[in-house]
Parts: structure tokens; C-alpha cells; sequence
């Protein structure tokens, strides 16, 4: 019989027990790949149910500056595909929690086929390419849906009621409500809306919707968790890597104790 | 088969490759350029600024002593003519009359040279639009003037210093920008790049210099030619030629220090197909399919990728892309100056450099080279150039 995707499993698992998943977000290779390891062990540790590992690029148009920053960090390093599926299957014989890479198409779209191959042998269980919309996504989704890896889409507080309809008829493992109009980045304040349009959304189907882009604390993550499935925290987490760049065992500490203030709230 | 595709493809190129939050504008835009592109009323309103503000119909000048040299018929088509100086202003007017009767207070623009960043202040000026312009750090350093201009238009401009500091960044912060104010703000694209429906607007409004070309002649020429950073000024002399099997079209793309050093932007003779800034297109990029850096001398070719439709055209062989070196471009800039009085754009005296390249082919032959634009803006770079190459010598 046919694996079920991980992604599946956990938000089953979460769904049955009346919680809400902690999806943190970092990039492969910030400060360096052996301490970026050793954050996502710290956030699988803290409690994270699904990782976001962003694959750096060289033109992150849909990213704050933390991101844009982390990345530039990363690709200091050099970091190669090669070595973000080590990266990932390290982490994964660590703990096997669902993963999602994150990434610009372009990246992937060189490699052709040979990126579901090889990202499915690392263990990925999600891709969420931010310039993949469903109109282009055919000929992604034909390599990856092989490998039974999910793409992972987006809607935003400028999705109307028919482009929902149609984007998640796309969707599969969750959907990620992007809470603000704009790019990453940690925000005090977020919209409104962001309740309403979740509802909308869970009136048009069954799907999980995690929430993110701009949640930075606590509080904000108790307020999503009363409707959504899962709070996503990428910019926050960034930030205590550049605010500690020269003391390693600090950054691990400040992202262990953070973590463990959102899980304690979902 | 007419391109591009509903869904914005030109074969397997263009397309829709930008974040969700953007697809509701992008689409928003392209209904709104359905309903009004064919419009008799919206024709005659572009026409009228087209005439009376930009100045066209440009020359179509027969220039003698450079035929001489040659041994052939040369034109240049005269868009260094235009108000400020270049084929930008063709394209920032209809897109500024899109933003106007899409009621959009807010425009935004990136820039590379400045050009187009000129020319969306400009239009933004005369019709009362609040304008930002994103343009690299590294590029207002070296295009003091166009800045001061822009300034004096009343446009602000963002200095943009990530990455290179040049074009591709702008066009990052740009997109950055727009998605946080997608409701309230038009992004003027500069070229017949980006998301579905730019490559098409921009190509509309950049035709109008091939048609006048088709009206200023007598028979039909033999060649065109025309430099290509991103290709609005190529598209728009070629684009309304293209039917005429019978005619060759050569697209010059910036051949920097050599195509083999790595340091040019000749993003087809020297890159492949990719996916960047909401086309997929042939980009300059490194084994893992990020982005490299492009080199010029003419900073409006100083771009890593091209026009989708461009792109078509070149598997098709249709169009024939190739290059010319700084140097060539250079000698060109020079040659034009003094065999005829006509201080050209960097970037177009890679169209004029051309010639020497296939003098051959040309010899006996009906030529009309694109003068996009003129070299004022250029004065400082040759400047430095040819003092740094008399050191040399």
C-alpha cells in the first residue's frame, strides 16, 4: 500500500487531539550548516510538528530584510542542493518529522525531474515554492506527485472568494494563509482579517490552514490557534541567529527558550 | 499562432511565475488591458500625447557617410528624439493612461540607467501620480544625472543595496514593494519582461516604432537591428516585421568583456532558460540556478535575463541574438559621433557596432538600425572609459 504523506499523519494527529502545529521556519545554512542543524534539532526538541527549511537564494523578492539577510549568510557558504538533502537527511535521522522545503522556482526548475528524485530520497515531505502559482505548477507537479511529496500553496488577504476556491482545489497537505500583504518579517501588529478569511477558507474546504508571515510572539500564536491549524514562525526565530551571530550556544538557547514559549501556547 | 498564449506563454517562455499576493493584480491588469486595448477612444488618447507630448512620428534618417562606409542603405530610426531622450517614454505613456483609468494614485518603477526610471517620472509628473523609483545603489552612483532628474520630475527614489546594487535588485525591492501596496499601486514595468500581461503591454506600446518604420518606406529593408538588455526597443522595431519572412532581424546583446570571461549580459548567447522575476526567460545564472551578476558598460543592458517572447524567437531562429563587447560599443560611439553628428545611447551603439560585425552580410543591403536612445547620460562612462584605455596604451 501507498505511504500516506507525513504531512497527513500530523495534522491528523493534532486535528484528534484538539491542537495546533508549530511549524518553524529557518534556512539551510544560517550561520553555517553545522549550527542551522543544530537549531532545527533544538525547534524539533522545543516541540516544532513540521520544520521549514528555506533552500537560499540569490533574488528572494518575496522576503523581508531578516530573510534576505539569513540567505546572504547561507549563500556565504556556498550551500548546493546536494548539500541541503544532506542537510535534511541528517536532520531527519534525528527526528523524522514532516519537512518542508522552501524555495524560489528557479533552483529547481533547473534540476528538471532529478529534484523530486533526490528530494524524496532526502525525505522531504512538502514543497512550498513561493513564485509556483497553480496556473504554472503543472509540469513541478508532475515530478514531485510521482514521489508523493506535496507543493504546498499559498492564499493571501488579496485571494478573493473564486481564486480561493481554485487555488485550493490545488491544495493538498495544507494550506499557508500568508497573514499580511507584503514580505516576511516579524510584525507587532497583524490584520483583522486574518480570522475571516481562514473561515472562509475552512468554508470551502477540509484542508489544514497554517498561519503565517509576520507572527512574532506568543500572544499572537494563542489568538491564531483558536482557528487555524497551524502557526508558522520564520523571521522571529531568524532573528535571534543574527542578534547572537557570534555566540553560538546563545543563539540555540534564545530559539529553545522562544519555542518553547509558542508551543506552551498551542 | 498568436502570442502570447491566454495563459501569457510564448511557447514554453513568459507565463506567471510571482507570489499569490500579486496574482490578483496581475490578473486585475490584464482584464483591465483586455477591455481597453482595442478601445477607438483609448487609441486616440495615447495617440494625442504620443504626438504632442513625445514628439513622434521619430525620424527615419538615411544616414549617407555611415552607408558609404558600408556600402549599403543604412536608416536609423530616431528614438533618441523622443522626449527624454529614449523609446522609454513610449511605453511609460500608455502604461501611466493604464494607471490613471485603473484609478491607481500610487506608481512605482525600477530602474537600471535611469531611463525608464526618467521617462515613469516624467508621465507620473504630467499626470499628477505620486511615483517611487527603486534603483540600485551602485547605479545612482554612476547615473548622478538621471537621479537629479528624476528628483526635479518629483519622483523619490529608493536606493536599493542589496546584492549587486544594480537592476535585478531594484526589480526585487520593486516587486517587494508592490506587494505590500498591491491595492493602491501600478508597477510600470521598463521592459517586455515580468508577469503576464507586461510582455505583451509593453510590446503594444513599444510597436509603434516598428509601424512608423513601416510607413517611412518605401520597400521593405533587408535587416534590422537592434540592441537587447531586456528587449523593449528590439521587440518594438521588430515586432511589426515579423510577418516578412524575407527579413533578417539581429538583436545585439551586451557582450561586456567577452562572452568567455563571464563578464557580459548577454543573457541568450551566454545564459539559459530559468525562472526570475515572474517569466520564465534564458537568464544568466551558476550551476544551483541562482542568479549571476550581469556586466555592462551601457547600464540599460546590465540585466541577467531577457523578454520571454525574445527568448521564443531565438530557439525559433527566428530572431538571431548576438553580441558586442564594451569596446566594440565604445569604437561605435565614437565612429556614430563623428560620421554623423549623433551622440547615441551606450546601449544603442551596440545595435551601431554591429555593423562592423557583419559588414559582409550587409554589403548592398537595406538596413535600419534603433537608435533607442541618446549617450548625454553617457558622457561620464565613455569619459572614464577611454582616459582609463589612453593609460593603458
Amino acid at each position: 500500500m501507498i505511504k500516506e504523506n507525513k504531512i497527513d499523519n500530523i495534522f491528523n494527529l493534532l486535528r484528534s487531539q484538539n491542537k495546533t502545529a508549530f511549524i518553524p521556519f529557518i534556512s539551510i545554512g544560517d550561520p553555517d550548516i553545522e549550527t542551522s542543524l543544530e537549531i532545527a534539532k533544538t525547534l524539533i526538541d522545543a516541540g516544532a510538528d513540521i520544520i521549514e527549511l528555506g533552500f537560499p537564494f540569490s533574488d528572494p523578492m518575496a522576503d523581508g530584510k531578516v530573510i534576505q539577510r539569513s540567505y546572504e549568510r547561507a549563500l556565504k557558504n556556498r550551500i548546493s542542493m546536494e548539500d541541503a538533502f544532506n542537510f535534511i537527511k541528517r536532520l531527519k535521522a534525528y527526528r523524522d518529522i514532516p519537512v518542508i522545503f522552501f524555495t524560489y522556482y528557479n533552483p529547481v526548475f533547473v534540476m528538471g525531474s532529478k529534484f523530486a528524485e533526490d528530494a524524496a530520497d532526502a525525505g522531504v515531505d512538502g514543497v512550498l515554492v513561493v513564485d509556483l502559482p497553480p496556473e504554472e505548477s503543472d509540469e513541478f507537479n508532475k515530478y514531485i506527485r510521482k514521489k508523493k511529496i506535496y507543493q504546498i500553496f499559498l492564499l493571501t488577504p488579496t485571494t478573493g472568494i473564486d481564486r480561493m476556491r481554485y487555488v485550493l482545489s490545488y491544495a493538498k497537505g495544507f494550506v499557508y494563509y500568508v497573514s499580511v500583504a507584503g514580505v516576511t518579517g516579524a510584525r507587532k501588529n497583524l490584520p483583522d482579517e486574518i480570522c475571516s478569511n481562514v473561515k472562509n477558507i475552512q468554508g470551502i474546504s477540509a484542508i489544514p490552514v497554517g498561519v503565517g508571515f509576520g507572527i512574532s510572539s506568543g500572544e499572537q500564536a494563542k489568538a491564531i490557534k483558536e482557528y487555524a491549524d497551524a502557526v508558522i514562525i520564520g523571521s522571529k526565530i531568524i532573528q535571534f541567529i543574527e542578534s547572537n551571530i557570534n555566540d553560538k550556544s546563545k543563539i540555540l538557547e534564545k530559539i529553545a527558550e522562544f519555542s518553547h514559549g509558542i508551543t506552551s501556547c498551542l | 499562432m498568436k502570442l502570447p498564449d491566454k495563459k501569457g506563454h510564448f511557447g514554453d517562455y513568459g507565463g506567471r511565475y510571482i507570489s499569490e499576493t500579486l496574482m490578483p493584480a496581475v490578473i486585475e491588469l490584464e482584464n483591465f488591458y483586455k477591455g481597453i486595448r482595442n478601445d477607438k477612444a483609448f487609441i486616440k488618447e495615447l495617440n494625442y500625447y504620443l504626438k504632442n507630448y513625445v514628439g513622434r512620428p521619430s525620424p527615419l534618417f538615411y544616414a549617407k557617410r555611415l552607408s558609404d562606409v558600408y556600402e549599403s542603405e543604412i536608416y536609423l530610426k530616431r528614438e533618441d528624439l523622443n522626449h527624454t531622450g529614449a523609446h522609454k517614454i513610449n511605453n511609460t505613456v500608455g502604461q501611466a493612461l493604464l494607471a490613471v483609468k485603473m484609478g491607481k494614485k500610487r506608481v512605482i518603477a525600477e530602474t537600471g540607467a535611469g531611463q525608464h526610471g526618467v521617462a515613469t517620472a516624467t508621465v507620473c509628473a504630467l499626470f499628477d501620480i505620486e511615483c517611487e523609483v527603486f534603483m540600485g545603489k551602485k547605479d545612482i552612483e554612476r547615473q548622478k544625472q538621471n537621479v537629479f532628474k528624476m528628483e526635479l520630475l518629483g519622483a523619490k527614489i529608493n536606493s536599493v543595496e542589496a546584492g549587486a546594487q544594480t537592476l535585478k535588485d531594484a526589480m526585487n525591492e520593486a516587486l517587494r514593494d508592490w506587494v505590500a501596496n498591491v491595492k493602491t499601486t501600478y508597477y510600470m514595468i521598463g521592459t517586455v519582461a515580468g508577469p503576464h500581461p507586461y510582455p505583451l503591454i509593453v510590446r503594444d506600446f513599444q510597436s509603434v516604432i516598428g509601424k512608423e518604420v513601416l510607413k517611412q518606406i518605401d520597400k521593405l529593408p533587408d535587416i534590422l537591428i537592434a540592441c537587447i538588455g531586456g528587449g523593449s526597443n528590439a521587440m518594438g522595431l521588430f515586432y511589426p516585421f515579423l510577418k516578412y519572412d524575407s527579413i533578417d532581424m539581429y538583436a545585439v546583446e551586451a557582450g561586456g568583456l567577452g562572452i568567455s570571461t563571464g563578464k557580459h549580459a548577454a543573457s541568450i548567447s551566454g545564459g539559459k532558460p530559468g525562472v526570475l522575476h515572474g517569466n520564465k526567460t534564458y537568464l544568466l545564472q551558476d550551476e544551483f540556478g541562482r542568479i549571476s551578476e550581469a556586466h555592462s558598460i551601457a547600464a540599460g543592458l546590465d540585466y541577467p535575463g531577457v523578454g520571454p517572447e525574445h527568448s521564443y524567437f531565438a530557439d525559433k531562429k527566428r530572431i538571431i541574438f548576438d553580441s558586442v563587447t564594451d569596446a566594440e560599443a565604445v569604437s561605435a560611439f565614437q565612429m556614430l559621433c563623428k560620421s554623423e553628428g549623433i551622440i547615441p545611447a551606450l546601449e544603442s551603439a551596440h545595435a551601431i557596432a554591429y555593423l562592423e560585425k557583419i559588414k559582409k552580410q550587409i554589403k548592398g543591403k537595406t538596413v535600419i538600425v534603433n537608435l533607442s536612445g541618446r549617450g548625454d547620460k553617457d558622457m561620464h562612462t565613455v569619459s572614464d572609459y577611454l582616459s582609463l584605455g589612453n593609460k593603458h596604451r
